[in-house]
Protein backbone atom coordinates (compact mmCIF):
# COMPACT_ATOMS: atom_id res chain seq x y z
CA UNK A 1 0.00 0.00 0.00
CA UNK A 2 2.73 2.41 0.93
CA UNK A 3 4.99 1.79 -2.04
CA UNK A 4 4.36 5.37 -3.21
CA UNK A 5 6.33 8.46 -2.21
CA UNK A 6 4.64 8.93 1.14
CA UNK A 7 6.13 6.65 3.74
CA UNK A 8 4.42 6.77 7.10
CA UNK A 9 4.98 4.76 10.20
CA UNK A 10 2.08 2.67 11.45
CA UNK A 11 1.65 5.00 14.44
CA UNK A 12 1.45 8.10 12.27
CA UNK A 13 -1.14 6.42 10.11
CA UNK A 14 -3.09 5.33 13.14
CA UNK A 15 -3.13 8.82 14.67
CA UNK A 16 -4.16 10.48 11.42
CA UNK A 17 -6.88 7.95 10.85
CA UNK A 18 -8.19 8.21 14.40
CA UNK A 19 -8.44 11.98 14.05
CA UNK A 20 -10.34 11.56 10.81
CA UNK A 21 -12.63 8.93 12.30
CA UNK A 22 -13.48 10.93 15.40
CA UNK A 23 -14.38 13.93 13.30
CA UNK A 24 -16.45 11.73 11.01
CA UNK A 25 -18.67 10.83 13.97
CA UNK A 26 -19.08 14.48 14.98
CA UNK A 27 -19.84 15.61 11.43
CA UNK A 28 -22.02 12.57 10.71
CA UNK A 29 -24.17 13.20 13.77
CA UNK A 30 -24.60 16.90 13.04
CA UNK A 31 -25.50 16.25 9.41
CA UNK A 32 -27.97 13.49 10.35
CA UNK A 33 -29.69 15.78 12.85
CA UNK A 34 -29.95 18.61 10.29
CA UNK A 35 -31.32 16.22 7.66
CA UNK A 36 -33.85 14.84 10.15
CA UNK A 37 -35.06 18.36 10.92
CA UNK A 38 -35.26 19.22 7.22
CA UNK A 39 -37.13 16.03 6.34
CA UNK A 40 -39.68 16.15 9.11
CA UNK A 41 -39.97 19.93 8.78
CA UNK A 42 -40.57 19.94 5.02
CA UNK A 43 -44.20 18.67 5.24
CA UNK A 44 -45.01 21.58 7.58
CA UNK A 45 -43.39 24.13 5.28
CA UNK A 46 -45.36 22.61 2.40
CA UNK A 47 -48.41 22.78 4.64
CA UNK A 48 -47.95 26.52 5.14
CA UNK A 49 -47.93 26.92 1.39
CA UNK A 50 -50.87 24.57 0.79
CA UNK A 51 -52.87 25.89 3.73
CA UNK A 52 -53.20 22.63 5.69
CA UNK A 53 -51.35 20.84 8.45
CA UNK A 54 -50.79 17.08 8.95
CA UNK A 55 -53.59 15.20 10.68
CA UNK A 56 -51.73 13.78 13.67
CA UNK A 57 -54.39 11.20 14.44
CA UNK A 58 -53.93 9.79 10.96
CA UNK A 59 -50.16 9.93 11.38
CA UNK A 60 -50.48 7.99 14.66
CA UNK A 61 -52.76 5.39 13.07
CA UNK A 62 -50.50 5.08 10.06
CA UNK A 63 -47.42 4.72 12.21
CA UNK A 64 -49.00 1.95 14.26
CA UNK A 65 -50.04 0.06 11.15
CA UNK A 66 -46.94 0.41 8.97
CA UNK A 67 -44.41 2.53 10.82
CA UNK A 68 -43.74 -0.19 13.39
CA UNK A 69 -42.73 -2.59 10.64
CA UNK A 70 -40.25 -0.08 9.25
CA UNK A 71 -39.00 0.77 12.71
CA UNK A 72 -38.07 -2.87 13.30
CA UNK A 73 -36.57 -3.21 9.84
CA UNK A 74 -34.49 -0.08 10.47
CA UNK A 75 -33.04 -1.70 13.60
CA UNK A 76 -32.06 -4.74 11.54
CA UNK A 77 -30.64 -2.56 8.76
CA UNK A 78 -28.65 -0.52 11.23
CA UNK A 79 -27.16 -3.61 12.90
CA UNK A 80 -26.31 -5.36 9.65
CA UNK A 81 -25.13 -2.49 7.48
CA UNK A 82 -23.09 -0.43 9.93
CA UNK A 83 -20.19 -2.92 10.10
CA UNK A 84 -20.29 -3.33 6.32
CA UNK A 85 -20.12 0.38 5.58
CA UNK A 86 -17.99 1.78 8.39
CA UNK A 87 -18.65 5.10 10.13
CA UNK A 88 -18.73 7.66 7.31
CA UNK A 89 -20.42 5.28 4.91
CA UNK A 90 -23.20 4.50 7.37
CA UNK A 91 -24.08 8.11 8.12
CA UNK A 92 -24.14 8.96 4.45
CA UNK A 93 -26.01 5.81 3.41
CA UNK A 94 -28.79 6.32 5.95
CA UNK A 95 -29.13 9.95 4.85
CA UNK A 96 -29.32 9.11 1.17
CA UNK A 97 -31.28 5.84 1.36
CA UNK A 98 -31.64 3.08 -1.23
CA UNK A 99 -29.36 0.81 0.75
CA UNK A 100 -30.21 -2.69 -0.31
CA UNK A 101 -30.76 -1.98 -4.00
CA UNK A 102 -27.77 0.30 -4.37
CA UNK A 103 -25.50 1.50 -1.59
CA UNK A 104 -24.60 -1.89 -0.07
CA UNK A 105 -23.80 -3.67 -3.36
CA UNK A 106 -21.99 -0.54 -4.56
CA UNK A 107 -19.74 -0.43 -1.50
CA UNK A 108 -19.17 -4.22 -1.54
CA UNK A 109 -18.23 -4.05 -5.22
CA UNK A 110 -15.77 -1.21 -4.60
CA UNK A 111 -14.31 -3.05 -1.64
CA UNK A 112 -13.79 -6.15 -3.77
CA UNK A 113 -12.15 -4.25 -6.59
CA UNK A 114 -9.71 -2.61 -4.23
CA UNK A 115 -9.32 -5.63 -1.95
CA UNK A 116 -10.03 -3.79 1.30
CA UNK A 117 -10.67 -5.81 4.46
CA UNK A 118 -13.63 -4.97 6.66
CA UNK A 119 -12.86 -2.91 9.75
CA UNK A 120 -9.68 -1.37 8.30
CA UNK A 121 -8.93 2.27 7.59
CA UNK A 122 -8.77 1.51 3.90
CA UNK A 123 -12.22 -0.01 3.98
CA UNK A 124 -13.60 3.02 5.78
CA UNK A 125 -12.23 5.38 3.10
CA UNK A 126 -13.23 3.22 0.14
CA UNK A 127 -16.74 2.71 1.47
CA UNK A 128 -17.27 6.43 2.10
CA UNK A 129 -15.93 7.32 -1.37
CA UNK A 130 -18.14 4.69 -2.96
CA UNK A 131 -21.34 5.71 -1.17
CA UNK A 132 -20.73 9.42 -1.74
CA UNK A 133 -20.19 8.80 -5.45
CA UNK A 134 -23.25 6.63 -5.68
CA UNK A 135 -25.40 9.21 -3.87
CA UNK A 136 -24.22 11.97 -6.17
CA UNK A 137 -24.97 9.91 -9.27
CA UNK A 138 -28.50 9.21 -8.01
CA UNK A 139 -29.06 12.87 -7.16
CA UNK A 140 -27.82 13.93 -10.60
CA UNK A 141 -29.81 11.29 -12.48
CA UNK A 142 -32.99 12.15 -10.58
CA UNK A 143 -32.49 15.90 -10.97
CA UNK A 144 -31.85 15.52 -14.70
CA UNK A 145 -34.74 13.05 -14.96
CA UNK A 146 -37.14 15.36 -13.19
CA UNK A 147 -36.02 18.32 -15.31
CA UNK A 148 -36.51 16.29 -18.47
CA UNK A 149 -39.55 14.44 -17.21
CA UNK A 150 -41.83 15.35 -20.08
CA UNK A 151 -39.58 14.12 -22.91
CA UNK A 152 -38.24 11.19 -20.84
CA UNK A 153 -41.48 9.80 -19.46
CA UNK A 154 -42.68 8.06 -22.65
CA UNK A 155 -39.25 6.43 -23.13
CA UNK A 156 -38.90 5.18 -19.56
CA UNK A 157 -42.49 4.00 -19.46
CA UNK A 158 -42.32 2.39 -22.88
CA UNK A 159 -43.99 -1.01 -22.56
CA UNK A 160 -40.96 -2.66 -24.16
CA UNK A 161 -38.54 -1.24 -21.57
CA UNK A 162 -40.86 -1.52 -18.58
CA UNK A 163 -40.07 -5.21 -17.87
CA UNK A 164 -36.35 -4.36 -17.92
CA UNK A 165 -36.72 -1.69 -15.26
CA UNK A 166 -38.87 -3.99 -13.15
CA UNK A 167 -35.92 -6.36 -12.94
CA UNK A 168 -33.11 -4.08 -11.76
CA UNK A 169 -32.84 -5.84 -8.40
CA UNK A 170 -32.77 -9.46 -9.71
CA UNK A 171 -30.17 -8.36 -12.29
CA UNK A 172 -28.07 -6.87 -9.52
CA UNK A 173 -28.29 -9.88 -7.21
CA UNK A 174 -27.71 -12.38 -10.02
CA UNK A 175 -24.37 -10.79 -10.88
CA UNK A 176 -23.42 -10.37 -7.22
CA UNK A 177 -24.39 -13.98 -6.48
CA UNK A 178 -21.97 -15.32 -9.10
CA UNK A 179 -19.18 -13.12 -7.84
CA UNK A 180 -19.59 -14.21 -4.22
CA UNK A 181 -20.76 -17.79 -4.66
CA UNK A 182 -17.89 -18.93 -6.84
CA UNK A 183 -15.37 -18.52 -4.05
CA UNK A 184 -17.66 -19.47 -1.18
CA UNK A 185 -19.98 -22.14 -2.55
CA UNK A 186 -19.62 -24.24 0.59
CA UNK A 187 -20.99 -21.39 2.67
CA UNK A 188 -23.55 -20.13 0.16
CA UNK A 189 -25.29 -23.43 -0.56
CA UNK A 190 -26.86 -23.67 2.93
CA UNK A 191 -28.66 -20.34 3.19
CA UNK A 192 -29.68 -20.72 -0.45
CA UNK A 193 -31.17 -24.19 0.07
CA UNK A 194 -32.82 -23.48 3.40
CA UNK A 195 -34.26 -20.14 2.34
CA UNK A 196 -35.50 -21.52 -1.00
CA UNK A 197 -37.30 -24.29 0.83
CA UNK A 198 -38.80 -21.80 3.24
CA UNK A 199 -40.01 -19.53 0.42
CA UNK A 200 -41.49 -22.55 -1.38
CA UNK A 201 -43.38 -23.70 1.70
CA UNK A 202 -44.48 -20.23 2.81
CA UNK A 203 -44.71 -18.21 -0.44
CA UNK A 204 -46.17 -15.17 1.34
CA UNK A 205 -42.73 -14.59 2.88
CA UNK A 206 -41.44 -13.34 -0.49
CA UNK A 207 -43.21 -10.07 0.36
CA UNK A 208 -40.87 -9.57 3.30
CA UNK A 209 -37.56 -10.61 1.81
CA UNK A 210 -35.82 -7.69 3.47
CA UNK A 211 -36.60 -9.30 6.84
CA UNK A 212 -35.58 -12.75 5.68
CA UNK A 213 -32.06 -11.42 5.17
CA UNK A 214 -31.56 -11.78 8.92
CA UNK A 215 -32.05 -15.59 9.24
CA UNK A 216 -30.33 -16.10 5.90
CA UNK A 217 -27.32 -14.06 7.01
CA UNK A 218 -27.28 -15.84 10.36
CA UNK A 219 -27.11 -19.24 8.62
CA UNK A 220 -24.27 -18.04 6.36
CA UNK A 221 -22.32 -16.62 9.31
CA UNK A 222 -22.83 -19.81 11.31
CA UNK A 223 -21.49 -21.97 8.46
CA UNK A 224 -18.58 -19.59 7.91
CA UNK A 225 -17.81 -19.68 11.63
CA UNK A 226 -17.83 -23.48 11.74
CA UNK A 227 -15.43 -23.54 8.81
CA UNK A 228 -13.24 -20.92 10.43
CA UNK A 229 -13.06 -22.94 13.65
CA UNK A 230 -12.25 -26.10 11.74
CA UNK A 231 -9.48 -24.36 9.82
CA UNK A 232 -7.79 -23.07 12.96
CA UNK B 1 -54.55 19.88 -6.81
CA UNK B 2 -51.85 18.21 -8.86
CA UNK B 3 -50.81 21.51 -10.44
CA UNK B 4 -50.36 23.02 -6.94
CA UNK B 5 -48.24 20.02 -5.95
CA UNK B 6 -46.12 20.61 -9.04
CA UNK B 7 -45.74 24.34 -8.47
CA UNK B 8 -42.34 26.11 -8.39
CA UNK B 9 -42.68 26.67 -4.61
CA UNK B 10 -42.90 22.92 -4.02
CA UNK B 11 -39.88 22.38 -6.26
CA UNK B 12 -38.02 25.05 -4.31
CA UNK B 13 -38.73 23.44 -0.91
CA UNK B 14 -37.70 19.98 -2.10
CA UNK B 15 -34.83 21.21 -4.25
CA UNK B 16 -33.24 23.03 -1.31
CA UNK B 17 -33.09 19.80 0.72
CA UNK B 18 -31.78 17.77 -2.23
CA UNK B 19 -29.09 20.40 -2.73
CA UNK B 20 -28.12 20.19 0.93
CA UNK B 21 -27.73 16.43 0.71
CA UNK B 22 -25.71 16.75 -2.51
CA UNK B 23 -23.41 19.15 -0.66
CA UNK B 24 -23.06 16.67 2.21
CA UNK B 25 -22.11 13.91 -0.24
CA UNK B 26 -19.46 16.09 -1.88
CA UNK B 27 -18.11 17.05 1.54
CA UNK B 28 -17.84 13.41 2.70
CA UNK B 29 -16.19 12.49 -0.58
CA UNK B 30 -13.54 15.21 -0.38
CA UNK B 31 -12.82 14.40 3.27
CA UNK B 32 -12.43 10.70 2.57
CA UNK B 33 -10.18 11.40 -0.42
CA UNK B 34 -7.93 13.66 1.65
CA UNK B 35 -7.82 11.22 4.54
CA UNK B 36 -6.93 8.45 2.09
CA UNK B 37 -3.98 10.45 0.84
CA UNK B 38 -2.98 11.38 4.38
CA UNK B 39 -2.68 7.72 5.41
CA UNK B 40 -0.78 6.88 2.24
CA UNK B 41 -3.45 5.08 0.22
CA UNK B 42 -2.91 4.48 -3.46
CA UNK B 43 -4.63 7.18 -5.55
CA UNK B 44 -5.40 4.80 -8.39
CA UNK B 45 -7.34 2.58 -6.00
CA UNK B 46 -9.43 5.53 -4.89
CA UNK B 47 -10.00 6.61 -8.48
CA UNK B 48 -11.11 3.12 -9.41
CA UNK B 49 -13.52 3.12 -6.49
CA UNK B 50 -15.10 6.32 -7.80
CA UNK B 51 -15.39 5.20 -11.44
CA UNK B 52 -16.72 1.75 -10.52
CA UNK B 53 -19.27 3.23 -8.10
CA UNK B 54 -20.39 5.85 -10.60
CA UNK B 55 -20.89 3.42 -13.49
CA UNK B 56 -22.64 0.93 -11.24
CA UNK B 57 -25.03 3.54 -9.85
CA UNK B 58 -26.47 4.74 -13.16
CA UNK B 59 -28.82 1.80 -13.79
CA UNK B 60 -30.29 1.54 -10.29
CA UNK B 61 -30.73 5.32 -10.40
CA UNK B 62 -32.79 5.03 -13.57
CA UNK B 63 -34.90 2.43 -11.76
CA UNK B 64 -35.34 4.92 -8.92
CA UNK B 65 -36.32 7.62 -11.41
CA UNK B 66 -39.13 5.32 -12.51
CA UNK B 67 -40.24 5.19 -8.89
CA UNK B 68 -40.46 9.00 -8.94
CA UNK B 69 -42.56 8.86 -12.10
CA UNK B 70 -44.82 6.17 -10.63
CA UNK B 71 -45.53 8.23 -7.51
CA UNK B 72 -45.77 11.56 -9.33
CA UNK B 73 -49.21 10.71 -10.68
CA UNK B 74 -50.75 10.99 -7.20
CA UNK B 75 -48.28 13.09 -5.23
CA UNK B 76 -46.91 15.46 -7.87
CA UNK B 77 -43.24 15.31 -8.86
CA UNK B 78 -41.41 17.33 -6.15
CA UNK B 79 -42.22 15.15 -3.11
CA UNK B 80 -41.32 11.78 -4.71
CA UNK B 81 -38.20 13.43 -6.11
CA UNK B 82 -37.19 14.51 -2.62
CA UNK B 83 -38.09 11.17 -1.04
CA UNK B 84 -36.13 9.11 -3.49
CA UNK B 85 -33.10 11.42 -3.63
CA UNK B 86 -32.83 11.50 0.15
CA UNK B 87 -33.35 8.63 2.62
CA UNK B 88 -36.12 6.83 0.74
CA UNK B 89 -35.79 3.50 -0.97
CA UNK B 90 -37.48 2.38 -4.11
CA UNK B 91 -38.97 -0.81 -2.74
CA UNK B 92 -40.72 0.63 0.26
CA UNK B 93 -41.48 4.19 -0.69
CA UNK B 94 -44.48 3.17 -2.78
CA UNK B 95 -45.79 0.83 -0.08
CA UNK B 96 -45.50 3.52 2.58
CA UNK B 97 -47.16 6.14 0.38
CA UNK B 98 -50.03 3.74 -0.31
CA UNK B 99 -50.50 2.86 3.36
CA UNK B 100 -50.12 6.51 4.38
CA UNK B 101 -52.85 7.48 1.92
CA UNK B 102 -55.16 4.93 3.52
CA UNK B 103 -54.32 6.19 7.01
CA UNK B 104 -55.09 9.72 5.79
CA UNK B 105 -58.56 8.53 4.87
CA UNK B 106 -58.22 8.12 1.11
CA UNK B 107 -59.34 4.92 -0.55
CA UNK B 108 -55.88 4.62 -2.07
CA UNK B 109 -53.07 6.66 -3.53
CA UNK B 110 -54.78 8.74 -6.21
CA UNK B 111 -54.68 12.31 -7.46
CA UNK B 112 -58.45 12.67 -7.72
CA UNK B 113 -59.02 12.18 -3.99
CA UNK B 114 -55.96 14.12 -2.83
CA UNK B 115 -56.54 17.08 -0.51
CA UNK B 116 -53.89 19.45 0.91
CA UNK B 117 -54.30 17.89 4.36
CA UNK B 118 -54.06 14.33 3.05
CA UNK B 119 -50.95 15.31 1.14
CA UNK B 120 -49.07 16.84 4.07
CA UNK B 121 -50.17 13.94 6.28
CA UNK B 122 -48.77 11.45 3.76
CA UNK B 123 -45.56 13.49 3.43
CA UNK B 124 -45.09 13.59 7.20
CA UNK B 125 -45.90 9.94 7.73
CA UNK B 126 -43.46 8.92 4.99
CA UNK B 127 -40.76 10.92 6.76
CA UNK B 128 -41.53 9.48 10.20
CA UNK B 129 -41.66 5.87 8.98
CA UNK B 130 -38.27 5.79 7.34
CA UNK B 131 -36.14 8.09 9.44
CA UNK B 132 -35.01 5.56 12.05
CA UNK B 133 -31.77 4.54 10.36
CA UNK B 134 -30.58 8.11 10.80
CA UNK B 135 -31.85 8.30 14.37
CA UNK B 136 -30.00 5.09 15.31
CA UNK B 137 -26.85 6.36 13.60
CA UNK B 138 -26.92 9.56 15.63
CA UNK B 139 -27.14 7.66 18.92
CA UNK B 140 -25.40 4.34 18.36
CA UNK B 141 -23.08 4.37 15.33
CA UNK B 142 -19.95 5.27 17.28
CA UNK B 143 -20.61 2.92 20.19
CA UNK B 144 -21.58 0.06 17.95
CA UNK B 145 -18.49 0.34 15.74
CA UNK B 146 -16.28 0.66 18.78
CA UNK B 147 -17.79 -2.49 20.21
CA UNK B 148 -17.05 -4.31 16.97
CA UNK B 149 -13.45 -3.18 17.32
CA UNK B 150 -13.09 -1.56 13.96
CA UNK B 151 -11.63 1.82 13.17
CA UNK B 152 -7.96 1.01 13.48
CA UNK B 153 -5.47 0.89 10.64
CA UNK B 154 -4.45 -2.60 11.67
CA UNK B 155 -7.87 -3.81 12.80
CA UNK B 156 -8.10 -6.73 10.40
CA UNK B 157 -4.45 -7.56 10.04
CA UNK B 158 -4.76 -9.81 13.08
CA UNK B 159 -6.71 -12.13 10.78
CA UNK B 160 -9.89 -12.13 12.81
CA UNK B 161 -13.24 -13.54 11.84
CA UNK B 162 -14.72 -10.08 11.15
CA UNK B 163 -13.98 -9.93 7.44
CA UNK B 164 -15.20 -13.50 6.84
CA UNK B 165 -18.36 -12.70 8.80
CA UNK B 166 -19.07 -9.67 6.63
CA UNK B 167 -18.64 -11.67 3.44
CA UNK B 168 -20.89 -14.37 4.90
CA UNK B 169 -23.53 -11.82 5.84
CA UNK B 170 -23.52 -10.49 2.30
CA UNK B 171 -23.78 -14.02 0.91
CA UNK B 172 -26.77 -14.52 3.20
CA UNK B 173 -28.33 -11.32 1.90
CA UNK B 174 -27.87 -12.28 -1.75
CA UNK B 175 -29.09 -15.82 -1.02
CA UNK B 176 -32.29 -14.52 0.59
CA UNK B 177 -33.12 -12.65 -2.62
CA UNK B 178 -32.19 -15.48 -5.00
CA UNK B 179 -34.16 -17.90 -2.80
CA UNK B 180 -37.18 -15.58 -2.93
CA UNK B 181 -37.07 -15.74 -6.75
CA UNK B 182 -36.91 -19.54 -6.61
CA UNK B 183 -39.73 -19.65 -4.06
CA UNK B 184 -41.79 -17.19 -6.09
CA UNK B 185 -41.46 -19.33 -9.20
CA UNK B 186 -42.16 -22.66 -7.49
CA UNK B 187 -44.96 -21.63 -5.15
CA UNK B 188 -45.95 -18.10 -6.17
CA UNK B 189 -49.20 -19.29 -7.78
CA UNK B 190 -50.01 -22.16 -5.44
CA UNK B 191 -47.75 -24.48 -3.47
CA UNK B 192 -45.29 -26.33 -5.73
CA UNK B 193 -47.30 -25.48 -8.84
CA UNK B 194 -44.23 -24.08 -10.70
CA UNK B 195 -46.48 -21.45 -12.20
CA UNK B 196 -45.09 -18.31 -10.57
CA UNK B 197 -43.08 -15.74 -12.47
CA UNK B 198 -39.77 -17.14 -13.72
CA UNK B 199 -38.65 -13.69 -14.86
CA UNK B 200 -36.55 -12.69 -11.82
CA UNK B 201 -34.80 -16.08 -11.92
CA UNK B 202 -34.11 -15.78 -15.63
CA UNK B 203 -32.78 -12.26 -15.22
CA UNK B 204 -30.57 -13.26 -12.29
CA UNK B 205 -29.23 -16.22 -14.31
CA UNK B 206 -28.41 -14.09 -17.35
CA UNK B 207 -26.67 -11.40 -15.34
CA UNK B 208 -24.76 -14.09 -13.38
CA UNK B 209 -23.65 -15.70 -16.66
CA UNK B 210 -22.48 -12.39 -18.07
CA UNK B 211 -20.65 -11.65 -14.83
CA UNK B 212 -18.95 -15.06 -15.14
CA UNK B 213 -17.84 -14.14 -18.65
CA UNK B 214 -16.40 -10.83 -17.46
CA UNK B 215 -14.51 -12.46 -14.62
CA UNK B 216 -13.16 -15.07 -17.02
CA UNK B 217 -11.92 -12.40 -19.45
CA UNK B 218 -10.48 -10.37 -16.62
CA UNK B 219 -8.52 -13.31 -15.25
CA UNK B 220 -7.45 -14.70 -18.64
CA UNK B 221 -6.38 -11.39 -20.16
CA UNK B 222 -5.32 -9.77 -16.91
CA UNK B 223 -7.65 -6.91 -17.84
CA UNK B 224 -8.26 -5.46 -14.41
CA UNK B 225 -10.05 -2.39 -15.74
CA UNK B 226 -12.99 -4.60 -16.73
CA UNK B 227 -13.86 -5.19 -13.10
CA UNK B 228 -15.01 -1.59 -12.70
CA UNK B 229 -17.67 -2.00 -15.37
CA UNK B 230 -18.51 -5.69 -14.97
CA UNK B 231 -21.38 -5.25 -12.53
CA UNK B 232 -23.11 -2.48 -14.49
CA UNK B 233 -22.72 -4.35 -17.78
CA UNK B 234 -23.98 -7.66 -16.30
CA UNK B 235 -27.04 -5.90 -14.93
CA UNK B 236 -27.70 -4.30 -18.30
CA UNK B 237 -27.55 -7.74 -19.94
CA UNK B 238 -29.96 -9.18 -17.37
CA UNK B 239 -32.38 -6.30 -17.86
CA UNK B 240 -32.14 -6.59 -21.65
CA UNK B 241 -33.01 -10.28 -21.27
CA UNK B 242 -36.12 -9.26 -19.32
CA UNK B 243 -37.24 -6.90 -22.08
CA UNK B 244 -36.66 -9.57 -24.75
CA UNK B 245 -38.36 -12.31 -22.73
CA UNK B 246 -41.37 -10.08 -22.09
CA UNK B 247 -41.62 -9.17 -25.77
CA UNK B 248 -41.63 -12.86 -26.72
Amino acid sequence: MEEKKIILTEEEKQTRFEQYNNRTHVIGRIVCIITLILLTGAPFVMGLYLGAMPDFKAVGRGFLSIGIVYFVSCIAEFLVYTPMLGAGGTYLAFITGNLINMKIPCAMNARDIVGAKSGTAENEIISTLSIATSSLVTILVLAAGVALLIPLQPILQDPVLQPAFDQVVPALFGAMAYKYYRKNMGTAIWPLLIMSLLFMLVPSLTGSTSFMIIPSGAIAILIAWLKYKKGK
Amino acid sequence: MLSTLNSPTMYLICGAIVLFVAGVSVFFMVRAWRAGIAIGMDKTKMKRTITASATFSVLPSLGILLGVIALSGALGTPLPWLRLSVIGALHYETQVAEAAAEAAGLSGLSASEMTPQAFVTIAFLMAVCIMWGMVFSVFFNKKYLKKLGSGGVKAASAGGFGDTAMTAMFIGLVSAYIASYIGGFVSGQGLFSFKGSAMPLLVAAVSAAVMALFIWIEEKKKAEWIEGFALAASMLAGMAAAAIAAAL
